[in-house]
């Protein structure tokens, strides 16, 4: 029996860039009977007062990084439960990085603490925006399915190797250009930095995610031909060695033991 | 005033940009560029070393930055003045340079009374410090691309923190991001300022809405903003109810717009007089009072601007309408990557009566070769206009029309309306006409000529062998 579904959408007031408030609206339209809450920064989130079955933060301005610490701050303790829990999280862009530990940024003038959920560090170059593809797998979707995404971010973020990853990158960087490790995992939390949107962009990836969310509903894709066709023809796209460039290859560190055991194999264009 | 000639780097670096200018002429091309590269080569402060004329203006913004500094080099040139202007030119810092290297005789001495630079916002750090204007416009700050630009509040930061503090600073009030250069952390003025607005409007609304809307909370107590009238994006006009922040006052103000008789209703600082309209368009409406606002800052009479504004050519328009067979055909250029610019041109045509059919072919052409297009940007334009206002077909051409189909379906527009092919210009044959009363070809600035062309010519083609609507 399908049960009604609660999506919180934390500080959708700010974090919404790179129109990654997409992955919500599909997911809605996925779901029509899901419950949407948007919390304002003025709100207490769902997620430490009340059931929330996916917690979606999106991609944030410099400053909207600055105030989402601020406002989860006090909730670090709830968000450490609910992710032990096995509540589902997916914080995209750069909405990770304000449960790491610090994020610095010399060009904007600030070196500030983050929640400290998790052991990341983010630093942001403002004269230095990556901006790539990624192609990777995840549980969610399998190996026949990889994941598709792009990077288009001012940070790089290390962390220790022992911190898994949303995805091993096949092709592009992960968390910075000297690993393939991309995002962060643990438990039904995903952090990542990939736009796109997400889920619009890998239907596969999304049913996982719907399955997972809701074990007893056969999951059903909106729009589901047009997400397909649309996946398979980026697919093949990342599959061509011509759209790959030199930057977008990870620079193997020396002392990196797991990035020279994954090594990528993106070729250079042609 | 006591001019100090320019050293001698400054004096090789100038002769060095004429004469690549001259040599670039002899060859048949503009020169706007190059001769600034190899000048800023040889000095790379030539920026602040050349001789600049006794007033210095820089135009910038995400969107009419062009059309605002064509106007305003117009109106100063009908004023009698010699103007020094990149309108015909690159508004990167070696365009500027090479602009100004221009305006300077061999000698190294001004020949121009006035310089009107338009800056592309990203290139504030490389310009404006050396260049030092005595006036920056900035006609608004909204998103552009993803990749380039980030987010407006990036380019503010960008242009803020280049600004040198004796700039005196002409923006836009009904843009909170724009109105926040040249401030401090706690929102207090760093640079002399002046604004200009656009009062509200009949088609405004107070509910922001689309994918797109960069300011909805305080910047001082994070709560909501209300509107007292919201246009699009986060333009408009706002306060806080909680702490009681608000939009700057705009002592240059578009009081009224009345787009039949022609005219719009001007306040130029407690002067309220009645002045042409340029063009209708908002955007150029708002480029027409920033105009209006410089001119008065300039110490141009007010009889003088209004006398201006009545004779400056209108902007080139992004859009032409031809009537076909009794349909209205309309090709309309749109901006890829460019999410908002995306929204404007589809919700001018939602303005549109009657049914519709779309021709949409706006892929990023430099992303098919050699990558694969981040669509991103497709969910920060706002696709849903096209879902009702009696859009009836809509043919999607090119590499990315599956991205395309989805981005229109999820916007709500039934996929059994949507045709997908391959080929661009196949578009325009799969396209059905039958009954639609306007037919439109929206395509993007890289294929106007390889496609859109082509796709205006069949359409146009197949409505005459249509016979008009049924």
């Amino acid at each position: 029996m399908t049960r009604a579904l609660t999506i919180e959408v934390l500080y959708p007031e700010i974090a919404n860039l790179h129109g990654d408030l997409a992955n919500i609206d599909y997911l809605a339209q996925c779901r029509p009977d899901a419950r949407i809450v948007r919390t304002a920064l003025t709100d207490t989130p769902a997620f430490a007062s009340d059931r929330a079955d996916l917690v979606y933060l999106g991609p944030l301005t410099e400053r909207g990084q600055l105030t989402a610490i601020e406002r989860l701050r006090p909730h670090r303790a709830a968000l450490e439960a609910s992710i032990e829990a096995g509540v589902s999280f997916l914080f995209t862009h750069n909405a990770a990085e304000v449960l790491g530990e610090r994020i610095r940024n010399d060009d904007m003038g600030y070196d500030i603490a983050g929640v400290g959920v998790f052991p990341l560090e983010a630093e942001l170059r403002m004269f230095g925006r990556y901006s790539g593809k990624v192609l990777g797998s995840a549980p969610e979707a399998g190996a026949d399915h990889p994941v598709v995404g792009y990077k288009s971010q001012f940070s790089m973020v290390t962390a220790p190797e022992s911190l898994p990853g949303f995805l091993t990158a096949e092709r592009g960087v992960g968390r910075s250009t000297s690993t393939a490790v991309e995002g962060v995992r643990r438990q039904n939390f995903i952090g990542t930095s990939l736009i796109g949107p997400l889920l619009v962009l890998n239907p596969h990836f999304t049913r996982g995610l719907l399955a997972r969310l809701d074990p007893d509903t056969q999951p059903t894709l909106a729009h589901e031909s047009l997400a397909l066709a649309a996946y398979d023809a980026r697919l093949a796209g990342f599959r061509d060695d011509r759209r790959w460039h030199p930057f977008e290859r990870v620079t193997a560190q020396p002392n990196d033991e797991a990035t020279r055991a994954s090594p990528v194999s993106a070729s250079t264009k042609t | 005033m006591v001019r100090v000639l320019p050293a001698g780097r400054v004096l090789l670096a100038v002769w060095a940009g004429k004469l690549a200018a001259l040599a670039l002429r002899a060859l048949g091309r503009a020169g706007t560029h190059v001769p600034g590269l190899i000048a800023r080569r040889l000095h790379p402060g030539i920026l602040a070393g050349v001789q600049h004329p006794p007033r210095v203006v820089v135009v910038t913004g995400t969107n009419g930055k062009t059309t605002a500094s064509n106007l305003l080099t117009e109106a100063l040139l009908a004023q009698g003045l010699r103007v020094a202007s990149n309108r015909n030119g690159s508004n990167l810092a070696a365009g500027i340079a090479a602009t100004l290297i221009g305006a300077v005789d061999w000698r190294g001495r001004s020949r121009a009374d006035i310089a009107v630079l338009e800056m592309d916002e990203r290139s504030a750090k490389l310009v404006l410090p050396g260049l030092a204007p005595d006036l920056l416009v900035c006609t608004n700050l909204t998103r552009d691309s993803i990749k380039r630009n980030a987010h407006p509040a990036y380019i503010a930061w960008l242009v803020s923190s280049a600004l040198p503090a004796s700039t005196e600073l002409v923006l836009n009030a009904d843009d909170l991001i724009t109105s926040s250069l040249g401030t401090a952390a706690d929102g207090s003025a760093i640079n002399p300022r002046t604004h200009f607005a656009v009062d509200r409007l009949p088609t405004d609304g107070t509910r922001p809405s689309g994918a797109a809307v960069d300011v909805q909370i305080c910047p001082v107590s994070d709560h909501l903003l209300e509107w007292d009238y919201w246009r699009y994006n986060h333009i408009g006009k706002a306060h806080c109810p909680a702490c009681g922040f608000r939009s700057p006052d705009a002592a240059y103000r578009v009081t009224s717009v009345d787009a039949a008789a022609g005219t719009l209703g001007l306040d130029l600082a407690g002067e309220v007089l009645s002045a042409r309209l340029i063009n209708d368009n908002i955007v150029n409406v708002y480029n027409e009072v920033a105009v209006a606002a410089t001119l008065d800052r300039l110490g141009i009479a007010k009889d003088g601007i209004i006398g201006a504004l009545a004779r400056i050519e209108p902007p080139t328009t992004r859009f032409a309408e031809e009537t076909v067979a009794g349909v209205r055909l309309v090709r309309q250029l749109t901006k890829g990557l460019v999410g908002v610019a995306c929204s404007r041109a589809f919700a001018y045509l939602a303005s549109f009566p009657g049914r519709k059919a779309v021709v949409l072919t706006i892929d990023e052409v430099s992303e098919r070769e050699t990558d694969v297009e981040n669509v991103a940007w497709t969910y920060d334009a706002d696709y849903e206009y096209l879902a009702h206002a009696g859009v009836e077909r809509i043919a999607v051409g090119g590499v990315r029309r599956h991205d395309q189909a989805l981005r229109l379906a999820i916007a709500g527009v039934d996929p059994a309306r949507i045709v997908t092919v391959a080929a661009e210009t196949d578009a325009a044959e799969v396209l059905d006409l039958d009954g639609a009363d306007a037919v439109f070809n929206l395509h993007s600035v890289h294929n106007a000529e390889s496609t859109g062309n082509l796709v205006q010519a069949r359409l146009r083609e197949r409505l005459r062998a249509s016979g008009g609507p049924r």
